[in-house]
């Protein structure tokens, strides 16, 4: 349906209803495609004024449809008109409404207004995050850092989680300001950034360069940058933190790793306990291990060769530094098979230690296991992202603990073009999160377009100093 | 543009073909008349002004004036609400901004809704309620036609007055029941047993549980209409359970009259452990044939959310046998999980031990999860597989052409 340009006598709009194929539905329709085409505010009243006459009523839906148009064109002395008529007509209204309201008055003069309303929401329901994003941007809008930051801690409080938009929002609005303060509290934005393993994205980066080059008489200084391997700034030369826990955060995660991936609600699930404990014994007796190898992802390298000498390459490029290693495979590859040849997993087994599970068992927990077991400085080799096992883990920081462990421990395999070598990806050897040392800070960020999962980190930095 | 308008207004008008205007005519103009009164009423405002002018925010005075003696009433009122009145209010304000809101909510079901731990399982809860009350209402309309249909035709039959003689017996339903009982009541004595296991009520929530128990009826039923059916045991069935409730519930009195064997005792401790095979479809092995010595056990359970390896775990415990059933020796698989309902799983077993053809036992599993039966070798499938599924998610669709060019060359 296309909607008329100019407002519409009663009897024209009978005449557009009729030739409508759902004339239920007509004023809802109309309204959507005028809020589409962002259509002229006066036809819409026609439109209702039409149906005030009709039916001596206006139902919810069309007024809600009616401020949304509003909204869009920032009509503010017609939004407080629908809020008022709502607010008579209906004791409460729903969260679409609020919303609508909030948004739309915050982005005016009248946004203290939309404070109020964001009160009259937290009576009834936790207010969405958009609700608090408006009002938050509304009060730093107006230089009222103080609320701004009272609000958004509010939204922490009640788990609400503020969107990259809010957090950027506040470095655009306190640029150039001083007070010690205000420092505070955006310092406390980069460390939740860091807490929850967020990476802003170029603008927001953006937006937070210029907000330390802005405090007048601090001397910042920002440069993007990337990381070495070894974990230098190239920028300031300063070394990043390195990506190992603390004795405290290993025993915490190996005991949640026992618990709830390996055991979970029933240890059948993916072991059985007696097999655990066989392969308890037999990790204590050998410790400790230098790198444990998935033995069965290693094999799967290279789909045209056979399996055990893809992972016979693996090993004997990894035994060179005379480390010591644990393979972990399951019972079928001892039986002498087209893919598993016994003389090649013979001439294996004196090069490493091997523990072969049952079939039907995970042999994902138990590397797992054996990697914690021997301690900081072992790593481990697969090309498996370990989601499932993340998710097994209860709760946030237990995850983003084993996230920061597993990128500092995992070394990724992966072929090579042409010819038998294989190509190892190093464990990374500094952590990827924002990180300062008081006069530096160290920010990666993510182009926008980029996808990135939880097992994914950016290259990309920015270095701030203090000259 | 008005001229043509006006034309074919006098044309209708003029009643040349009086008829065809109202009859076939109207669907060919109708199209063409809408665009036409559109543009003109775009055009009348530029052209010509209109009568009147429009007073538009007349609807603001309309709302104001209706709600005047309403809002000395809302005033009056005590302000503070009880949390289930405020949760009827803010459903009765989600009904009218058009959401899935059931309208006719329960005391129980306001507490059920209140106690939704987010606002997706609340949302989620109401359009489950919401749905359920549109069926209902859908079913009860057709019951109302059905009965006026049989009232007309009784009316008809009246007039008639003929009453007709049928060779036939009429079977009441009575007389089936009484014959499928006393098949039912044989397979107590020699029937072959089929164990139901009822240990999983802690890893469902209620919805699932309900659901289980509804498959379990329909398997029940099924297995008392066939030929020759099993003799179904219930292990693990703890008496007062939520499983217990459930079946009061739907089977209501019939429950103390059913023939079959419910124990709260666990299958190893009736039956030799080396009978006992655990269906699961996270088995390594895969059943070949159906074996009339052994006794099969089902888990019952719906999971919702994908619980893999449970009912393995079970038998892994016990160190029972398992088997899969071979669905993809068999079945060209597309979509879907290979768990099949607990209904399912009945007919398949029944027809596999009536007649032991594989092919007919599978035609239970659901149409949209296979493709067809493996008739062919797996290759040359396996090609028509990845079309089927290539144009059903219409990805890659050049590929898919090229492929389709592949295996059917012009002649």
């Amino acid at each position: 349906v296309q909607p008329p340009e100019k407002p519409l006598q009663a009897e024209e709009w009978n005449k557009l209803r009729e030739d409508f194929q759902l004339p239920g539905i007509f004023e809802e329709v109309m309204l959507n495609s005028m809020i589409r085409c962002n259509s002229p505010i006066d036809v819409a009243k026609s439109l209702l004024t039409h149906l005030a006459k009709c039916n001596g009523d206006i139902a919810y839906t069309v007024l809600v449809k009616y401020l949304t148009l509003c909204v869009q064109q920032g009509q503010v002395s017609e939004i407080c008109d629908v809020y008022d008529i709502m607010k008579v007509r209906f004791k409460t209204l729903e969260s679409g409404a609020y919303n609508l309201l909030i948004k739309g008055l915050s982005s005016s003069d009248q946004w203290r207004m939309a404070l109020t309303l964001l009160e009259e929401v937290k009576k009834s329901m936790i207010p969405s995050r958009t609700c608090y994003e408006s009002c938050i941007k509304a009060a730093s809008r107006h230089q009222e850092m103080k609320l701004a930051f009272e609000l958004y801690n509010e939204m922490l409080a009640k788990d609400v989680v503020p969107t990259l938009d809010v957090l950027q929002s506040f470095f655009d609005f306190s640029r150039g300001m001083k007070g010690a303060e205000l420092q505070k509290e955006l310092f406390g934005i980069l460390f939740y950034l860091r807490e929850n393993q967020i990476y802003p994205h170029r603008t927001f980066m953006r937006s937070i360069k210029l907000w330390f080059e802005s405090i007048p008489g601090e001397n910042w200084r920002g440069r993007l940058t990337s990381i070495k391997d070894s974990g230098q700034c190239p920028v300031c030369n300063h070394q990043l933190e390195d990506s190992n826990l603390t004795e405290e955060e290993y025993s915490s995660l190996s005991e949640r790793i026992i618990k709830d991936v390996i055991h979970g609600t029933d240890t059948f699930r993916k072991t059985t306990p007696k097999e655990f404990e066989a392969f308890q014994t037999f990790v204590e007796d050998r410790l400790p291990f230098d790198i444990v190898i998935d033995g069965l992802n290693v094999s799967h390298i290279k789909s045209r060769r056979m399996q055990c000498e893809n992972l016979l390459d693996a090993v004997n490029c990894l035994a060179k530094e005379n480390a010591r290693l644990l393979v972990l495979g399951r019972k079928h590859m001892l039986i002498n098979s087209s893919n598993w040849k016994r003389e090649i997993m013979k001439e294996m087994q004196n090069k490493a230690d091997f523990f072969f599970a049952e079939n039907i068992s995970e042999d994902d927990a138990f590397l797992l296991y054996a990697t914690l077991r021997s301690g900081k400085h072992c790593r481990f080799v697969t090309r498996d992202f370990l989601r499932d096992h993340k998710a097994c883990l209860p709760d946030a920081l237990t995850r983003h603990l084993f996230r920061k462990w597993q990128r500092g421990h995992q070394i990724v395999v992966f072929p090579s073009a042409e010819g038998r070598s294989i190509n190892f990806l190093p464990a990374f050897r500094y952590d990827c999160v924002v990180q300062t040392t008081g006069d530096t800070w160290h920010i990666p960020y993510k182009n926008v377009f980029e996808e990135k999962y939880s097992y994914q980190v950016p290259r990309k930095w920015l270095c701030i100093q203090q000259k | 543009m008005r001229s043509a308008n006006t034309l074919l207004r006098k044309i209708v008008r003029s009643s040349v073909l009086p008829f065809a205007a109202q009859h076939g005519m109207k669907k060919d103009l109708f199209p063409l008349s809408r665009t036409l009164s559109l543009s003109l009423c775009l055009k009348q405002d530029k052209s010509c002004e209109p009568s009147e002018k429009l007073d538009l925010d007349e609807w603001k005075k309309v709302m104001r004036s209706g709600l005047q003696e309403e809002v000395s009433e809302t005033v009056s009122e005590p302000k503070e609400l009880s949390s289930l009145a405020a949760a009827r209010e803010t459903l009765e304000m989600w009904r009218l901004a058009g959401r899935a809101v059931p309208e006719n909510i329960s005391e129980e079901q306001l507490k059920t809704f209140m106690e939704c731990p987010s606002k997706s399982a609340k949302k989620k809860y109401l359009k489950y309620l919401h749905l359920k009350e549109l069926y209902k209402k859908i079913d009860k309309r057709k019951m109302d036609e059905k009965r006026e249909r049989r009232l007309e035709a009784q009316a008809q039959e009246s007039k008639t007055d003929e009453t007709k003689k049928s060779p036939f017996v009429c079977l009441w339903s009575s007389t089936m029941d009484r014959a499928y009982n006393w098949r039912a009541a044989q397979s107590m004595i020699f029937g072959q047993p089929l164990v139901f296991d009822m240990s999983y009520e802690k890893e469902m929530s209620v919805r699932e549980v309900t659901n289980t128990v509804k498959q379990i009826v329909m398997s029940e039923s099924s297995n008392r209409r066939s030929v020759d059916p099993f003799h179904i045991h219930f292990c693990n069935f703890k008496d007062d359970s939520l499983y217990h409730r459930e079946f009061i519930k739907q089977y209501k009195e019939a429950w103390g009259k059913l023939l079959i064997t419910v124990t709260d005792q666990c299958y190893t401790e009736i039956f030799p452990k080396d009978k006992l095979i655990y269906l699961t479809a996270d088995s390594p092995k895969v059943m070949k044939t159906f074996d009339h010595n052994k006794i099969y056990i089902v888990g019952s359970m719906v999971d919702k959310s994908i619980k893999r390896g449970v009912s393995l775990a079970r038998a892994k415990r016990l160190g029972l046998e398992t088997a899969a059933l071979p669905l993809e020796k068999y079945l060209l698989w597309s979509t879907g999980a290979k768990n099949l309902t607990l209904d399912q799983m009945m007919h398949i077993l029944l027809t596999l031990k009536d007649t032991a053809d594989w092919k007919k036992a599978l035609e239970f599993v659901p149409k949209r999860k296979y493709c067809g039966f493996v008739d062919k070798p797996v290759k040359e499938l396996k090609k028509t597989l990845d079309l089927i599924n290539t144009l059903k998610l219409g990805k890659r669709r050049e590929e898919v052409e090229r492929q389709f060019a592949k295996n059917y060359p012009k002649k």
